[in-house]
Protein backbone atom coordinates (compact mmCIF):
# COMPACT_ATOMS: atom_id res chain seq x y z
CA UNK A 1 0.00 0.00 0.00
CA UNK A 2 0.94 3.44 -0.91
CA UNK A 3 2.16 5.53 2.40
CA UNK A 4 2.39 8.89 4.03
CA UNK A 5 6.02 8.25 4.95
CA UNK A 6 6.93 12.54 6.36
CA UNK A 7 4.98 15.58 6.52
CA UNK A 8 6.23 19.18 7.19
CA UNK A 9 4.83 23.06 7.47
CA UNK A 10 7.16 25.84 6.64
CA UNK A 11 6.97 29.60 6.12
CA UNK A 12 8.02 30.99 2.45
CA UNK A 13 8.63 34.53 1.47
CA UNK A 14 10.87 35.79 -1.43
CA UNK A 15 13.61 37.69 1.69
CA UNK A 16 14.15 34.13 3.38
CA UNK A 17 16.69 33.75 0.38
CA UNK A 18 16.23 37.10 -1.29
CA UNK A 19 18.21 39.33 1.66
CA UNK A 20 19.34 36.66 4.35
CA UNK A 21 21.77 39.64 4.88
CA UNK A 22 19.64 42.14 6.36
CA UNK A 23 17.64 39.73 8.86
CA UNK A 24 19.42 39.39 12.64
CA UNK A 25 22.18 36.31 11.62
CA UNK A 26 20.99 34.18 14.71
CA UNK A 27 17.67 34.50 13.58
CA UNK A 28 18.26 33.41 10.42
CA UNK A 29 20.86 30.89 11.33
CA UNK A 30 18.07 29.24 13.73
CA UNK A 31 15.54 29.12 10.35
CA UNK A 32 18.36 27.90 8.09
CA UNK A 33 18.74 25.15 10.77
CA UNK A 34 15.12 24.46 10.81
CA UNK A 35 15.05 24.51 7.37
CA UNK A 36 18.09 21.69 7.28
CA UNK A 37 16.52 19.60 9.92
CA UNK A 38 13.30 19.48 7.78
CA UNK A 39 15.68 17.91 4.66
CA UNK A 40 17.56 15.62 6.64
CA UNK A 41 14.38 14.43 7.73
CA UNK A 42 12.57 13.80 4.54
CA UNK A 43 15.85 12.82 2.77
CA UNK A 44 16.00 10.30 5.73
CA UNK A 45 12.01 9.01 4.74
CA UNK A 46 12.92 8.19 1.11
CA UNK A 47 9.94 9.48 -0.50
CA UNK A 48 9.28 9.04 -4.12
CA UNK A 49 6.78 12.05 -4.60
CA UNK A 50 6.55 15.58 -2.39
CA UNK A 51 2.85 16.52 -2.33
CA UNK A 52 2.54 20.48 -1.87
CA UNK A 53 -0.07 22.38 -0.23
CA UNK A 54 0.58 26.13 -1.78
CA UNK A 55 -1.31 28.77 -3.10
CA UNK A 56 -0.83 31.44 -6.15
CA UNK A 57 -0.44 35.50 -5.38
CA UNK A 58 -2.23 36.60 -8.14
CA UNK A 59 0.40 35.33 -10.46
CA UNK A 60 -0.96 32.33 -12.46
CA UNK A 61 -4.96 33.64 -11.70
CA UNK A 62 -5.94 36.53 -12.43
CA UNK A 63 -9.76 38.23 -11.40
CA UNK A 64 -11.19 36.72 -14.62
CA UNK A 65 -10.42 33.17 -13.42
CA UNK A 66 -9.75 32.20 -9.38
CA UNK A 67 -10.33 28.49 -8.64
CA UNK A 68 -10.35 27.74 -4.75
CA UNK A 69 -8.54 24.83 -5.40
CA UNK A 70 -6.66 23.68 -8.34
CA UNK A 71 -4.08 20.56 -8.86
CA UNK A 72 -1.13 21.26 -11.08
CA UNK A 73 -0.52 19.13 -14.02
CA UNK A 74 2.45 20.51 -15.01
CA UNK A 75 5.49 18.42 -16.72
CA UNK A 76 7.71 20.65 -14.51
CA UNK A 77 7.54 23.83 -12.50
CA UNK A 78 9.91 27.24 -12.06
CA UNK A 79 11.66 26.85 -8.78
CA UNK A 80 12.44 29.72 -9.17
CA UNK A 81 11.28 30.75 -12.43
CA UNK A 82 14.39 33.40 -14.22
CA UNK A 83 12.23 36.52 -13.23
CA UNK A 84 11.88 35.38 -9.51
CA UNK A 85 15.10 34.23 -9.28
CA UNK A 86 16.64 37.81 -9.56
CA UNK A 87 14.86 39.11 -6.22
CA UNK A 88 15.05 35.33 -4.75
CA UNK A 89 18.70 35.33 -5.11
CA UNK A 90 18.86 31.47 -5.91
CA UNK A 91 19.02 30.15 -9.69
CA UNK A 92 16.62 29.35 -11.95
CA UNK A 93 15.85 25.63 -12.22
CA UNK A 94 12.51 23.19 -12.87
CA UNK A 95 11.29 20.84 -11.01
CA UNK A 96 10.32 17.47 -12.00
CA UNK A 97 6.10 17.48 -11.69
CA UNK A 98 4.20 14.20 -11.92
CA UNK A 99 1.27 14.84 -13.98
CA UNK A 100 -0.39 11.41 -14.10
CA UNK A 101 -0.80 10.92 -10.24
CA UNK A 102 -1.74 14.73 -10.57
CA UNK A 103 -4.36 14.13 -12.80
CA UNK A 104 -5.42 10.80 -11.16
CA UNK A 105 -6.14 12.53 -8.07
CA UNK A 106 -8.10 15.40 -10.12
CA UNK A 107 -10.43 12.51 -11.62
CA UNK A 108 -10.62 10.98 -7.99
CA UNK A 109 -11.63 14.62 -6.84
CA UNK A 110 -14.20 14.98 -9.79
CA UNK A 111 -15.85 11.62 -9.26
CA UNK A 112 -15.65 11.96 -5.58
CA UNK A 113 -17.01 15.59 -4.72
CA UNK A 114 -14.23 18.13 -4.85
CA UNK A 115 -13.97 19.89 -7.91
CA UNK A 116 -10.83 21.08 -8.26
CA UNK A 117 -9.98 23.10 -10.81
CA UNK A 118 -6.60 21.76 -12.80
CA UNK A 119 -3.66 23.84 -14.49
CA UNK A 120 -1.23 22.55 -16.97
CA UNK A 121 1.23 26.13 -16.45
CA UNK A 122 1.69 27.62 -13.58
CA UNK A 123 3.53 30.94 -12.98
CA UNK A 124 5.18 30.30 -10.10
CA UNK A 125 6.45 32.53 -7.51
CA UNK A 126 8.13 31.71 -3.62
CA UNK A 127 5.62 29.15 -2.27
CA UNK A 128 7.74 26.35 -4.35
CA UNK A 129 11.11 27.68 -4.87
CA UNK A 130 12.40 29.20 -1.56
CA UNK A 131 11.37 26.03 0.56
CA UNK A 132 12.66 23.76 -1.94
CA UNK A 133 16.02 25.66 -2.58
CA UNK A 134 16.32 24.17 1.32
CA UNK A 135 14.49 20.93 1.13
CA UNK A 136 15.21 19.64 -2.41
CA UNK A 137 18.92 20.81 -2.87
CA UNK A 138 19.20 18.36 -5.77
CA UNK A 139 16.06 18.96 -6.63
CA UNK A 140 15.60 15.29 -8.27
CA UNK A 141 12.60 14.46 -6.10
CA UNK A 142 9.01 15.38 -8.22
CA UNK A 143 6.21 17.76 -6.60
CA UNK A 144 2.77 17.18 -7.13
CA UNK A 145 1.26 20.92 -6.24
CA UNK A 146 -2.28 21.60 -4.74
CA UNK A 147 -3.09 25.00 -4.73
CA UNK A 148 -5.25 27.08 -2.91
CA UNK A 149 -6.59 30.48 -2.88
CA UNK A 150 -5.47 32.08 0.12
CA UNK A 151 -4.57 35.45 -1.63
CA UNK A 152 -7.55 37.09 -3.55
CA UNK A 153 -10.52 37.02 -1.18
CA UNK A 154 -13.45 35.61 -0.85
CA UNK A 155 -11.00 32.58 0.24
CA UNK A 156 -12.47 28.70 0.54
CA UNK A 157 -13.20 28.19 4.47
CA UNK A 158 -10.34 26.43 6.61
CA UNK A 159 -12.80 24.18 7.38
CA UNK A 160 -13.41 22.85 3.55
CA UNK A 161 -8.92 23.02 3.86
CA UNK A 162 -8.97 20.58 6.27
CA UNK A 163 -11.56 18.63 4.16
CA UNK A 164 -9.88 18.86 0.98
CA UNK A 165 -6.83 17.93 2.81
CA UNK A 166 -8.06 14.37 4.03
CA UNK A 167 -9.56 14.03 0.80
CA UNK A 168 -5.94 13.99 -0.58
CA UNK A 169 -4.37 11.94 2.57
CA UNK A 170 -6.97 9.53 1.87
CA UNK A 171 -6.48 9.82 -1.90
CA UNK A 172 -2.50 9.03 -1.26
CA UNK A 173 -3.37 5.95 1.01
CA UNK A 174 -5.71 4.18 -1.84
CA UNK A 175 -3.48 4.51 -4.63
CA UNK A 176 -2.05 0.78 -5.23
CA UNK A 177 2.06 -0.01 -4.55
CA UNK A 178 4.06 0.82 -2.38
CA UNK A 179 4.59 4.72 -3.33
CA UNK A 180 5.69 6.45 -0.63
CA UNK A 181 4.79 10.09 -0.38
CA UNK A 182 5.96 13.31 1.29
CA UNK A 183 3.80 15.99 2.33
CA UNK A 184 4.45 19.68 2.80
CA UNK A 185 2.65 22.46 3.19
CA UNK A 186 3.96 26.31 2.56
CA UNK A 187 2.97 29.92 3.68
CA UNK A 188 2.01 32.02 6.84
CA UNK A 189 2.54 32.35 9.57
CA UNK A 190 1.45 36.23 10.83
CA UNK A 191 2.04 38.86 8.35
CA UNK A 192 1.17 42.39 6.17
CA UNK A 193 2.12 42.16 2.41
CA UNK A 194 0.87 45.36 0.46
CA UNK A 195 -2.28 46.34 2.82
CA UNK A 196 -1.40 49.82 5.27
CA UNK A 197 0.25 46.98 8.02
CA UNK A 198 2.82 46.00 5.87
CA UNK A 199 6.10 44.85 7.83
CA UNK A 200 3.69 43.71 10.93
CA UNK A 201 4.36 40.41 12.81
CA UNK A 202 2.10 39.02 15.30
CA UNK A 203 3.93 36.49 17.27
CA UNK A 204 1.56 35.94 20.07
CA UNK A 205 -0.56 34.90 17.36
CA UNK A 206 1.91 32.53 15.37
CA UNK A 207 2.50 30.87 18.91
CA UNK A 208 -1.30 30.35 18.81
CA UNK A 209 -1.49 28.16 15.67
CA UNK A 210 1.60 26.70 16.74
CA UNK A 211 0.41 25.31 20.06
CA UNK A 212 -2.96 24.34 17.83
CA UNK A 213 0.07 22.09 15.34
CA UNK A 214 1.81 20.95 18.36
CA UNK A 215 -1.54 19.33 19.55
CA UNK A 216 -2.57 18.01 16.24
CA UNK A 217 -5.86 20.66 16.69
CA UNK A 218 -6.61 21.06 13.42
CA UNK A 219 -10.27 21.78 14.35
CA UNK A 220 -9.37 24.78 16.17
CA UNK A 221 -7.97 26.01 13.38
CA UNK A 222 -10.49 24.92 11.25
CA UNK A 223 -12.83 27.01 13.03
CA UNK A 224 -10.82 30.29 12.35
CA UNK A 225 -12.86 33.13 10.20
CA UNK A 226 -10.98 34.51 7.27
CA UNK A 227 -12.03 37.70 9.47
CA UNK A 228 -10.71 36.62 12.48
CA UNK A 229 -7.22 35.68 10.41
CA UNK A 230 -7.02 38.88 8.39
CA UNK A 231 -7.55 40.42 11.85
CA UNK A 232 -4.66 38.46 14.22
CA UNK A 233 -2.17 37.09 11.49
CA UNK A 234 -2.53 39.48 8.29
CA UNK A 235 -3.54 38.80 4.74
CA UNK A 236 0.07 36.85 4.58
CA UNK A 237 -2.09 34.61 7.86
CA UNK A 238 -4.70 33.12 5.17
CA UNK A 239 -1.94 31.27 3.90
CA UNK A 240 -2.26 28.75 7.08
CA UNK A 241 -5.11 27.12 4.51
CA UNK A 242 -2.13 25.34 3.20
CA UNK A 243 -1.11 24.01 7.09
CA UNK A 244 -4.79 23.29 7.46
CA UNK A 245 -5.06 21.27 4.37
CA UNK A 246 -1.95 19.44 5.28
CA UNK A 247 -2.91 18.76 9.10
CA UNK A 248 -6.59 17.18 7.31
CA UNK A 249 -4.24 14.58 5.56
CA UNK A 250 -2.75 13.04 8.73
CA UNK A 251 -5.40 13.04 11.21
CA UNK A 252 -4.16 12.50 14.63
CA UNK A 253 -0.39 13.52 13.49
CA UNK A 254 0.99 16.29 15.67
CA UNK A 255 4.00 19.12 15.04
CA UNK A 256 7.15 19.67 16.06
CA UNK A 257 8.07 23.03 15.96
CA UNK A 258 11.57 22.75 15.00
CA UNK A 259 12.41 26.56 14.53
CA UNK A 260 10.03 29.78 14.87
CA UNK A 261 11.48 33.37 14.34
CA UNK A 262 9.50 36.36 13.92
CA UNK A 263 12.18 38.01 11.31
CA UNK A 264 10.80 41.74 11.30
CA UNK A 265 13.28 42.24 8.13
CA UNK A 266 11.71 39.56 6.23
CA UNK A 267 8.10 40.91 7.41
CA UNK A 268 6.95 37.43 8.25
CA UNK A 269 6.82 35.27 11.14
CA UNK A 270 8.84 32.01 9.71
CA UNK A 271 8.61 28.67 10.55
CA UNK A 272 9.44 24.88 10.40
CA UNK A 273 7.63 22.33 11.21
CA UNK A 274 7.81 18.53 11.46
CA UNK A 275 4.56 16.40 11.72
CA UNK A 276 4.39 12.81 12.75
CA UNK A 277 2.00 10.11 13.96
CA UNK B 1 -10.05 49.56 13.95
CA UNK B 2 -13.03 47.69 12.74
CA UNK B 3 -13.46 44.33 11.71
CA UNK B 4 -11.77 43.52 8.74
CA UNK B 5 -13.85 43.61 5.43
CA UNK B 6 -13.50 42.10 1.94
CA UNK B 7 -13.45 45.22 -0.75
CA UNK B 8 -12.70 44.07 -4.09
CA UNK B 9 -11.93 46.14 -7.40
CA UNK B 10 -12.16 44.07 -9.90
CA UNK B 11 -11.40 47.15 -12.26
CA UNK B 12 -7.79 48.32 -10.08
CA UNK B 13 -7.00 44.22 -10.02
CA UNK B 14 -7.40 43.86 -13.94
CA UNK B 15 -5.26 46.97 -14.42
CA UNK B 16 -2.49 45.99 -11.82
CA UNK B 17 -2.40 42.46 -13.23
CA UNK B 18 -1.78 43.88 -16.35
CA UNK B 19 0.92 45.69 -15.21
CA UNK B 20 2.48 42.73 -13.15
CA UNK B 21 2.41 40.81 -15.99
CA UNK B 22 4.65 42.89 -17.50
CA UNK B 23 7.04 42.49 -14.88
CA UNK B 24 7.40 46.79 -14.03
CA UNK B 25 7.85 48.09 -11.33
CA UNK B 26 6.54 51.43 -10.67
CA UNK B 27 6.27 54.83 -7.74
CA UNK B 28 3.68 56.04 -9.77
CA UNK B 29 1.36 55.34 -13.44
CA UNK B 30 0.91 57.70 -16.56
CA UNK B 31 -2.38 58.01 -18.22
CA UNK B 32 -0.19 55.80 -21.00
CA UNK B 33 -0.43 52.96 -17.99
CA UNK B 34 -3.80 53.25 -17.73
CA UNK B 35 -4.90 53.63 -21.07
CA UNK B 36 -7.87 51.78 -22.22
CA UNK B 37 -8.88 50.48 -18.68
CA UNK B 38 -12.25 51.65 -17.42
CA UNK B 39 -11.77 53.51 -13.62
CA UNK B 40 -13.41 55.59 -11.44
CA UNK B 41 -12.24 59.00 -11.20
CA UNK B 42 -10.42 58.30 -7.18
CA UNK B 43 -8.99 54.79 -8.73
CA UNK B 44 -7.37 56.80 -11.34
CA UNK B 45 -6.13 59.00 -8.80
CA UNK B 46 -4.58 56.41 -6.44
CA UNK B 47 -2.44 54.85 -9.61
CA UNK B 48 -0.88 57.71 -10.50
CA UNK B 49 -0.01 58.86 -7.26
CA UNK B 50 1.17 55.53 -6.19
CA UNK B 51 -0.87 55.53 -2.64
CA UNK B 52 -0.89 52.49 -1.89
CA UNK B 53 -3.02 52.72 1.45
CA UNK B 54 -5.91 54.09 -1.29
CA UNK B 55 -5.36 51.72 -3.20
CA UNK B 56 -5.75 48.90 -0.85
CA UNK B 57 -8.78 50.96 0.86
CA UNK B 58 -10.52 50.74 -2.74
CA UNK B 59 -10.35 47.25 -2.99
CA UNK B 60 -6.81 46.83 -5.10
CA UNK B 61 -5.35 43.28 -4.27
CA UNK B 62 -2.14 43.92 -1.52
CA UNK B 63 -0.04 41.25 -3.48
CA UNK B 64 -0.53 43.36 -6.23
CA UNK B 65 0.14 46.42 -4.75
CA UNK B 66 3.34 45.14 -3.78
CA UNK B 67 4.30 43.52 -6.52
CA UNK B 68 3.33 46.88 -8.72
CA UNK B 69 4.42 49.68 -6.50
CA UNK B 70 7.37 47.58 -4.74
CA UNK B 71 9.48 50.65 -4.38
CA UNK B 72 6.98 52.58 -2.40
CA UNK B 73 7.76 49.88 1.28
CA UNK B 74 10.92 50.68 3.20
CA UNK B 75 10.91 46.62 3.67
Amino acid sequence: MAEIVAAALTSHAPLITGRPDIARPEQRDRLYAGFREVARRIAAARPDLLVMFVNDHIQSFPYSNMPAFCVGLADAYDAPSAGASRLMQIAPRKIRGAPDWSLALLECGLAGGVDFAYSYELETWDELAVPLHFLLPDGRLPIAPVYTNCGAPPLPTPARCRDVGAFVGAFVRSRPGTERVALLATGGISHWVGTPETGRINPEWDHRVLDDVARGDVDRLAGLTWEEIERDGGNGGQEIRNWIALLGAVPGWKGEVLAYEPVAEWITGCATVWVRP
Amino acid sequence: MGAPVIRTSYRLNKVLTAIARQHRMAATLTDEDLAGHALSDEERAALKTGDTTRLYQLGANPYLIRRVFRSRFSL
